[in-house]
Order: C-alpha cells, then sequence, then structure tokens
C-alpha cells in the first residue's frame, strides 16, 4: 500500500461508489475499503466524504439502504444500486470513457499531428 | 435531483430526527468497528487499531455534521435555530425591538395605507366587465380652446347612430331628484342613463333587472336604485321591487337593486362624476333630442368594439365631428366660430383616475420617504447595539462560525424586527383606512371601497423583507465582518468604540436628515400654497350667511309665473324673522359659479373667442345679503320686473376687460343675435371663483325676475328652479336654520330644502382638496422631522455615553464644559449640514412632482427653502443640545474611576 493515495478526481467518487454498488451490494466500510482494493490502493476514501456521499446519492434514489447482518453477524446498513442509479452509472462511464479518450489524445499530441 | 423524493426523504428525516440520527451513529460505529477488526487482522493490537481507526475516521461530530449537512432540510433547521436565536436577542433588548418595531410600524403601515388606495384607484381595473375596452366620448373644439366638452343630446344621438367602432354607446348623466313617500322628503343624487349602460358595463344586478331598452323613452317611470339607498331609506327589503316610489311627485316603479359595490357614475371625470343613488331610464324628452347647441352635459361611454383599436377608434371620432357638425343649424354652429368640431376618445379608466394620480404618486414618494428614515433609524439603533455586541460577535468568530453564518443571523433578526413591524403596521393601517378616507374631499376621487386585498398583504411582507435588507444589511455586514483580534480587545476596558461605528452612524443621521428636508419642503411648499388660497380675496363676506338650495320639482311648479312668485315670496318673507336682516336668491352661490357663456357686444366687432362670461341669476338683496360692494351705478330693484327693459350688473373684471378706461355704465351686451340688448345699469366688485384661480372672471349678474318664461318653465334647465337662498343673519347662522326652513314650508309644506350650510363652511370645504394634501404630506414630514430628531439624538447620546471616559480626560486636562459643549454641537450641526445640503438637491429633482398640486408658488420657492432648512438646522441643534449638556457633566473623577 502506498504511503500516500491520490486525490480523488471531483466528482468521480459518485461514480466509483455506484459502479462498486453495481458488483454487489455493500456496507459504509466495504465501499471504502473495495474502492481502495480495486484501485490497487491509490484511492483511499476518507470517510469523511464517504458518508456524505452516500446521504447525497440516496437522496437523489440512486442507491437504497438496508439493514442487513454483516458476516460478523453485527447489523449494518448495505446500500443497494437502484434501477436509477444503474441509468446513472451507465451514463456516467460513457461520459467519463469519452473524456479520457479525448484528454488521452489530447495529451499524446505530436508536433505537426494535424499539419 | 428528483424533488419529490429529495422532499420526502428530508420531511421524514426531520419528523423522525432521532431514528435517523441513531441510525448515522449506529452506521459510523459499524465502520469504526470494520475498520479496527481490519487493523487488527492486519496485526496490530485492539487498543491501536480502534485509535488508529479514529483517527481515520477524523471527528465523528464533524462527519455527521457533513451528513447532515446533505439536503434542503438542513436549511431550515439552521434557520429555525436563527430564528429562535434572533426572538432571545429581541426579548433580552425591550427597549431595542419596542422603539425598532413602532418605527417601522409607522413607516410600514403609512405605506400600506396609502398603497391599498394607490392599488385600488390606480393600479386595480375598473371592476366591469373587460374594463380596458370601456372608452369616454367627448365633443371638442380643440381650436377655440376647448378639447373636451361633455355631449348635447342631439349630437349624443348623432353618434350612437354613425360610430361603426364601438358595440355599444350610452349616455349617462347626474340629476337631482326630490325622493317621497314612505318617509321624510329626501334630495338624492340620481342619474339619468341609457339602457345601453348597463349592459356594456356587465354587472347584474342583484336583484330584479334592469332596464329594457323600449323603457329608455318618456313616460316609462322605472328605476333601479342602488345598494346603499335600498338599505338605507328601505331597510334592505326583497319586495321592495315592484313597489312605487316618487320622484320629484312622479311615481316610479323600482325595478331592480344593483349590487353592493357598484359605483356609476365613478368619481372623477369633469363633469357627471356624482355616484348615483338610483338610476332612471335616460328617456330624451323631444325638447332635448332637437336642442341643437343647448345643453353640453351628457357623459357618454362606450364599449370598442372587437379588434377595433383606440387609435382607428380615434379617427373614426374625427369623422363623426364633421358628420355631427354638418346636421348642425347654422346659426348654431356660427358659435364654433370656425372651429372644427371633433369626437375625441379616452380610455375610461384614465378619464377615472387622472384627476388624483398626481396627488397619490405624491403622497406615495412621500411615505418611500418616511420609510427609509424609518430605516435610516433603525440602522443607527442597530449599529449602536452592534457595538455592545462585539465581544459577542467576536467570540461566535472564534469558535469558528464563518461571516456568512453570522451575516445569516444578523439579517434573521433584522427579517424578525421588520415582519413584526410590518404585521403592526399593517393592523395600523387597517384601522386608520377609515380616517384617511374620511379626511379626504368628496371631489377627490377615492373609492368607496378601498381593499385589503392580497395585493396589499403581498405588497406589505415585500416591502417587509425589503425594509430588511435596507436597515439591516449594512450594520451586519459591518457587525459580522472586521478582523477578529480587534473585535475581542476593542470591547476591553479602556477603550473607545471604533471610529467605523461613529462613520456608519454619521452616514445614516446625515441620510435621515436629507430624507427630512425633502419632505418638509414638499410639506412647506403645500402649507404656503394653501396659506394663498386662504388669503385670495373673497370679494364677499362669508359670516353670518346661511345658505341653503330650494329647488321646485317641475311636475309642482310648470309654469314659470309659479316659479317667480314662489322665490319672490321667500325673499320677501325670509327677512321678517327675528335675527334676519337680509336675504337674496341666486342660482349660483360665490365661488361656485360655473356656468358660461358666450356674449355680444354692442359695438364691438365679433372676431376670434366671443366674450365668456360666468353669469349669475339673482333675486332681492342678493348683493347686500353676500356683501358684494357696489362700485358704480345701482343695484336692481322691483321695477326691474319681465315688463321693464332688460338690465344688467357686472363685475369689476368684466368692465375693466371690455371697457377699459370707459364708464360702462349705460353700455349694451346680449346674448345672441335676435335677442334684445340688455343694458349695463350696475358694476359691483369681482367675487373669487373659487381657490386656484388667481385672476377673477369677468361675471355678469342678470334679475332673476326679467328669466324669460319659456326658459324658466322649461324642463331642461333646472337652474331657474333649483336656486339658492342666502340669508344674512345677526347671530350664528347655524342656528336660524329651522326658522328659515319652516318659513320655506310656510309657502310650500312639501318642498325638500337642500344643501343647506352656512356660508363660511362652503368656502372652507373648497378647501378640503388643497386641506387633504397639505395635512397628509403635513402629518408625514412631522415624523420625519420626529425620526430625524431622535436619529440625531441617538447617535450624539451613544456617542457621548461611549466618550465618558476621552471626555472625562480631556476635562481633567482642562478642557471647559462650553468647549465640550461646542464640540458634540458641532458634530450635531455638521451631521444635519452634510444631510441638509444633499436633501437640497434633491428636493430641488423632486418637488417638479408636485407642480399641479401648488398654487401661487413656485416648486423651488426659495422661501419655503429656506425657511424648512432653518426650521431643520434649529431642531439639530437643539436634538444635540440635550447629549452635549449630558456631556459637559462628566465628572472627570467619576468617568475615569468607573473604567
Amino acid at each position: 500500500m502506498p504511503e500516500k493515495s491520490s486525490e480523488l478526481v471531483q466528482g468521480t467518487l459518485d461514480m466509483l461508489i455506484l459502479k462498486t454498488l453495481a458488483l454487489e451490494p455493500l456496507h459504509g466500510y466495504g465501499i471504502g475499503l473495495r474502492i481502495q482494493q480495486i484501485s490497487r490502493g491509490v484511492f483511499q476514501v476518507n470517510p469523511g466524504s464517504l458518508f456524505p456521499a452516500f446521504r447525497r446519492l440516496e437522496r437523489q434514489s440512486l442507491i437504497k439502504p438496508e439493514w442487513r447482518a454483516t458476516e460478523n453477524n453485527r447489523r449494518a446498513k448495505y446500500y443497494t444500486l437502484t434501477e436509477q442509479g444503474r441509468k446513472k452509472l451507465k451514463h456516467e462511464t460513457r461520459e467519463w470513457e469519452t473524456q479520457t479518450a479525448a484528454i488521452a489524445r489530447i495529451l499524446k499530441a505530436v508536433p505537426g499531428e494535424l499539419g | 435531483m428528483k424533488l419529490l423524493p429529495s422532499l420526502r426523504a428530508g420531511l421524514e428525516r426531520l419528523l423522525h430526527k432521532q431514528r435517523t440520527e441513531q441510525e448515522l451513529q449506529e452506521e459510523l460505529d459499524g465502520y469504526l468497528q470494520d475498520a479496527a477488526e481490519d487493523k487488527m487482522g492486519a496485526g496490530m493490537a485492539e487498543g491501536e487499531a480502534r485509535r488508529a481507526a479514529r483517527v481515520e475516521l477524523g471527528s465523528a461530530e464533524a462527519v455527521k455534521e457533513e451528513v447532515r449537512s446533505v439536503g434542503w432540510e438542513n436549511r431550515l433547521e439552521t434557520c429555525g435555530q436563527d430564528v429562535r436565536y434572533a426572538l432571545r436577542m429581541l426579548r433580552k433588548n425591550p427597549g431595542f425591538t419596542i422603539i425598532a418595531i413602532l418605527t417601522l410600524a409607522l413607516g410600514i403601515g403609512a405605506n400600506a395605507s396609502l398603497f391599498s388606495i394607490v392599488n385600488t384607484v390606480l393600479l386595480q381595473p375598473l371592476p366591469f366587465k373587460n374594463p380596458s375596452r370601456l372608452m369616454m366620448l367627448y365633443e371638442g373644439l380643440p381650436q377655440i380652446g376647448s378639447p373636451k366638452i361633455p355631449f348635447s343630446t342631439p349630437d349624443f344621438t348623432m353618434v350612437r347612430r354613425g360610430q361603426k367602432s364601438f358595440d355599444s354607446v350610452g349616455a349617462m348623466q347626474d340629476k337631482e331628484f326630490e325622493l317621497s313617500g314612505g318617509g321624510e322628503p329626501d334630495r338624492i343624487i340620481g342619474a339619468r342613463v341609457s339602457a345601453s349602460i348597463f349592459p356594456m358595463l356587465g354587472v347584474a344586478p342583484a336583484l330584479g333587472r334592469f332596464f329594457r331598452p323600449e323603457e329608455d323613452a318618456p313616460g316609462q317611470n322605472v328605476a333601479v336604485l342602488s345598494y346603499g339607498l335600498w338599505q338605507r331609506r328601505y331597510g334592505g327589503r326583497p319586495d321592495i321591487v315592484g313597489e312605487t316610489i316618487d320622484l320629484d311627485r312622479q311615481p316610479y316603479t323600482v325595478i331592480g337593486v344593483m349590487p353592493k359595490h357598484f359605483v356609476l357614475p365613478l368619481p372623477g371625470p369633469q363633469a357627471n362624476f356624482l355616484p348615483a343613488a338610483l338610476w332612471v331610464p335616460m328617456a330624451f324628452t323631444p325638447a332635448e333630442l332637437q336642442g341643437w347647441g343647448l345643453r353640453y352635459d351628457l357623459s357618454v361611454l362606450a364599449r370598442l368594439r372587437p379588434g377595433v383599436s383606440l387609435q382607428q377608434a380615434r379617427s373614426d371620432g374625427q369623422a363623426l365631428g364633421t358628420a355631427i357638425e354638418s346636421q348642425y343649424p347654422p346659426d348654431v354652429l356660427k358659435d364654433f366660430y370656425g372651429a372644427r368640431l371633433l369626437v375625441p376618445v379616452f380610455p375610461w379608466r384614465q378619464e377615472v383616475t387622472g384627476p388624483v394620480r398626481p396627488l397619490l404618486l405624491v403622497l406615495m414618494v412621500a411615505v418611500g420617504l418616511v420609510l427609509l428614515i424609518a430605516c435610516a433609524n433603525v440602522a443607527t439603533l442597530l449599529v449602536s447595539r452592534a457595538a455592545a455586541r462585539k465581544r459577542e460577535i467576536a467570540v461566535r468568530r472564534a469558535l469558528g462560525a464563518t461571516r456568512s453564518r453570522l451575516l445569516r443571523q444578523l439579517l434573521t433578526e433584522s427579517l424578525l424586527l421588520a415582519l413584526l413591524g410590518g404585521g403592526l403596521g399593517l393592523l395600523l393601517a387597517y384601522w386608520s383606512k377609515n380616517t384617511l378616507l374620511a379626511l379626504a374631499p368628496a371631489d377627490i376621487p377615492l373609492p368607496q371601497n378601498v381593499g385589503f386585498s392580497g395585493g396589499v398583504l403581498l405588497f406589505v411582507l415585500g416591502i417587509s423583507c425589503l425594509t430588511a435588507l435596507l436597515f439591516g444589511l449594512a450594520p451586519a455586514w459591518h457587525t459580522a465582518g472586521g478582523e477578529l483580534q480587534p473585535g475581542l480587545q476593542e470591547s476591553g476596558r479602556g477603550r473607545t468604540a471604533g471610529r467605523s461605528h461613529h462613520r456608519l452612524q454619521n452616514t445614516f443621521v446625515a441620510v435621515e436628515f436629507g430624507l427630512s428636508l425633502v419632505l418638509l419642503i414638499g410639506a412647506g411648499l403645500l402649507i404656503r400654497s394653501f396659506a394663498k388660497l386662504l388669503h385670495t380675496g373673497l370679494g364677499f363676506q362669508p359670516d353670518h350667511v346661511l345658505t341653503m338650495e330650494v329647488p321646485l320639482p317641475a311636475h309642482a311648479y310648470p309654469q314659470a309665473s309659479q316659479i317667480r312668485n314662489l322665490y319672490q315670496g321667500l325673499v320677501e318673507e325670509v327677512p321678517n324673522l327675528p335675527g334676519v336682516k337680509e336675504a337674496g336668491i341666486a342660482d349660483d352661490l360665490p365661488q361656485r359659479a360655473a356656468v358660461f357663456h358666450t356674449l355680444e357686444l354692442e359695438g364691438r366687432p365679433q372676431v376670434g373667442k366671443p366674450p365668456a362670461v360666468t353669469e349669475t341669476w339673482v333675486l332681492g338683496n342678493y348683493f347686500q345679503t353676500m356683501r358684494i360692494p357696489l362700485v358704480a351705478g345701482r343695484f336692481f330693484n322691483r321695477q326691474d320686473g319681465p315688463d321693464s327693459p332688460p338690465v344688467v350688473i357686472i363685475s369689476q373684471a368684466m368692465a375693466k376687460k371690455y371697457w377699459p378706461g370707459q364708464n360702462p355704465i349705460g353700455k349694451r351686451l346680449r346674448h345672441e343675435e335676435n335677442q334684445p340688448w340688455i343694458t349695463v345699469v350696475g358694476v359691483v366688485g369681482d367675487v373669487s371663483d373659487g381657490p386656484g384661480t388667481q385672476q377673477p372672471r369677468p361675471h355678469i349678474y342678470l334679475p332673476f325676475l326679467q328669466l324669460s318664461d319659456t326658459l324658466t318653465a322649461d324642463n331642461i334647465v333646472g337652474v331657474a328652479r333649483s336656486m339658492n337662498l342666502a340669508v344674512r343673519t345677526q347671530t350664528d347662522p347655524a342656528s336660524l336654520t329651522s326658522e328659515v326652513v319652516a318659513k320655506v314650508h310656510s309657502l310650500d309644506p312639501d318642498l325638500a330644502v337642500a344643501n343647506i350650510a352656512p356660508m363660511p363652511q362652503l368656502v372652507s370645504s373648497l378647501l378640503a382638496g388643497p386641506r387633504f394634501n397639505t395635512t397628509l404630506l403635513g402629518l408625514f414630514a412631522g415624523f420625519a422631522l420626529f425620526l430625524s430628531a431622535i436619529g440625531i439624538y441617538g447617535v450624539l447620546a451613544y456617542a457621548v455615553a461611549q466618550q465618558r471616559h476621552e471626555i472625562g480626560i480631556r476635562m481633567a486636562l482642562g478642557a471647559r464644559p462650553r468647549h465640550v459643549l461646542r464640540f458634540v454641537l458641532a458634530w450635531g450641526t455638521r451631521l444635519a449640514c452634510v444631510g441638509t445640503v444633499c436633501g437640497i438637491v434633491a428636493a430641488l429633482a423632486l418637488t417638479r412632482l408636485m407642480k399641479g398640486l401648488l398654487y401661487g408658488v413656485g416648486a423651488t420657492d426659495p422661501l419655503t427653502f429656506a425657511a424648512v432648512t432653518l426650521l431643520l438646522l434649529l431642531v439639530a441643534l437643539f436634538a444635540s443640545y440635550l447629549p452635549a449638556r449630558r456631556a459637559t457633566k462628566v465628572d472627570p473623577m467619576i468617568a475615569l474611576r468607573c473604567e
């Protein structure tokens, strides 16, 4: 695990949470952990941003909370992706791909490419 | 964001606050536990793992606060907190709170009550169906200076037949009736209206029906009552419809009653503006229909045909004028002196609101200024209080409140003050509205039913919020901002208050003075013109004169000889009453004369505009009764009867204008070409034509006994049968009322005497309009002056209290009381001077608005400006003197010790 994690690009946390939940319903700690694992430790999400993000997404009806028992037999709030959330994720992903591809092209541009 | 789910979730959280809080806590706990377990799994000791997890989370409270701040309901909550806190602060300072609320209540209340009038009069459409299509038509001869003349009957019928722009056209005419049958005889104002008028307005009767078109003909005696008359005289009995009432001793059948708020004619336009108590069909008589060039006294209403623009109607009106002209008998047409007759068209609303608009706008500006002054006053209070709260604010900022959060908090307090003030102001306005309307003279077209509609409530709400921003923003910005350190230090011991407080307060006070000056100058100008009105030479002596109108119903007095006999009998009998010195009769009382006639003067060629004069028919000792002095020649006497040569008495103005430098006695004049010459036998002094007219108009007096039989008995010319009796008494004229009325009834017990009033009262009632303007503006200006005085007093008193220490040191170092006095006085005067200079500039720009309300005084009258400025400075000096004197009483020892 690297000492310092990268800053998340503004506004991408919501998308990452949605993606994580698209794989399976998870509780708060699980989501943070999953993001960290999948990103191979590049992103370490601060709970101070994570929880407000949950509340925000819940408000937009993109995720749905549900109290369930964990594997350690504790009660925990699991979040599930809603149908709207799924749509939103799809849309955001496409958007993101278009943008990153464009940015990548710009960054790789060599002199005289358009000339 | 989806609105509905967000709304639901927010509400849920507000309603189940405890549960959501618990769940949040549980979620965070779970997170901590998971994190700690993970760390233990990675080999940490339990205690260490837990600590590490907690460090990772940071402050749990901060996280919770972040989570809570998601969603709208959070803002609602902080707002609730702000309100609660603000209420606590206001309760803690009852003195400040009460003064601020009262000041605002008066300011907002004045605005609300005036707005309720403006709203009804200027902003709301006329209360009829599709009112913007309703037009008022006139005849016009702009080339000879008469752009708007009411219609004569034949001309109206021409328009009704020939027009193409209107769906319907109708005429109305005020008419006084003697209402009898079922109770005391009563003089009432009614109106003759065309059958087309009611359907045109689209108002349904409350009871019964309107006139049918076939009822708009002579002999069809039907009447529609107003709601007021129905309630007052008939107790609101529904079976009144179908009953018979007597109008001018003729039976009329009541066929309907109009709804409560129906008013017609509407006040405002120049003719036929008296709201009627009942309506009868217009029913033109054959004589009226043939009266070419005779009586121009019909108000004509019309509804524009759909798709026809005002512009089109106006150009059609020109053609109509030409068509009417072509029908005129040539001998009448020559009175136009070649001017082209037009039919001008104006929106009815404009005719109704036109006369009152400038007054209302001036008053609206005035109350606006009063409110601004009230704002400035409350703002200075807030700044003073801000100084006292400096430490509280500094502490709160040190504890992490952001500037915007504090600003919101302070503005909430201001808003609360303004809303409380606004609520109280609304109550004040509601209570005072009847007083205000009662003050208003009858000839100002104010509606009887000024409503407190939703519009007024919205206005008060809006103006309260605006007010809160106005008086709250600057002090709040000032209080919430600034550096932290000085805030904590400044309020410590031994320091004088910050200079910036004073700067802000000084500005407010200067602004107050400037605004007050504008108001005072406005009021001053009105007072000056009112004084001029009062001192216009009347030309007669109104004191000890009792007047009353003695109208003779045409039905009971069909013959000219009967009319003459009755009036002649009156002027002979009344002087025999004890306490009566003299009596006379005239068709118009002084200052009311409104009948104009054109004349032909012997030996003077007819070119351009004909001589136009005011004409009065007199009988008995009218001149002696009114004390109108004889300048030359003689008064009328008994010999000036129907069979003797016609004679006339003219006014001095008439003599000067038409026979300058000659002896007018023996000169001759006549009304029209084929009529006999009338010889001038006397010249009397000029009588004022009422307030607002500077030069007396030429006036002729004719002996009533020489009024021709046809004119006297004519049903149309009501003048000869509604003469005014004037009685000069030895004592208080009102005390003889019953004796004089009894004398009238001894001649005819059925006569209804109308408009009984001592002449001084009539004279002063003509001043009711100007008095209304002057009183209101004076009231507002006085209030403004009072507020400004309080403002300057408050600022200086506060400053002196804050600077006791400094003053103490100065005095300890040798300053004399008069130095201190001068210092404080100079401060106050400086503020007033700055305000005054700004105020004069503003007043120069604003008083132009008032030109129409002034009489004999320019809008920039230097005397008024100077006097008001002096007054304001004196008030400032006085208001500064009290705190200044307190400053000189500072005992240096005590001042230094108490620190």
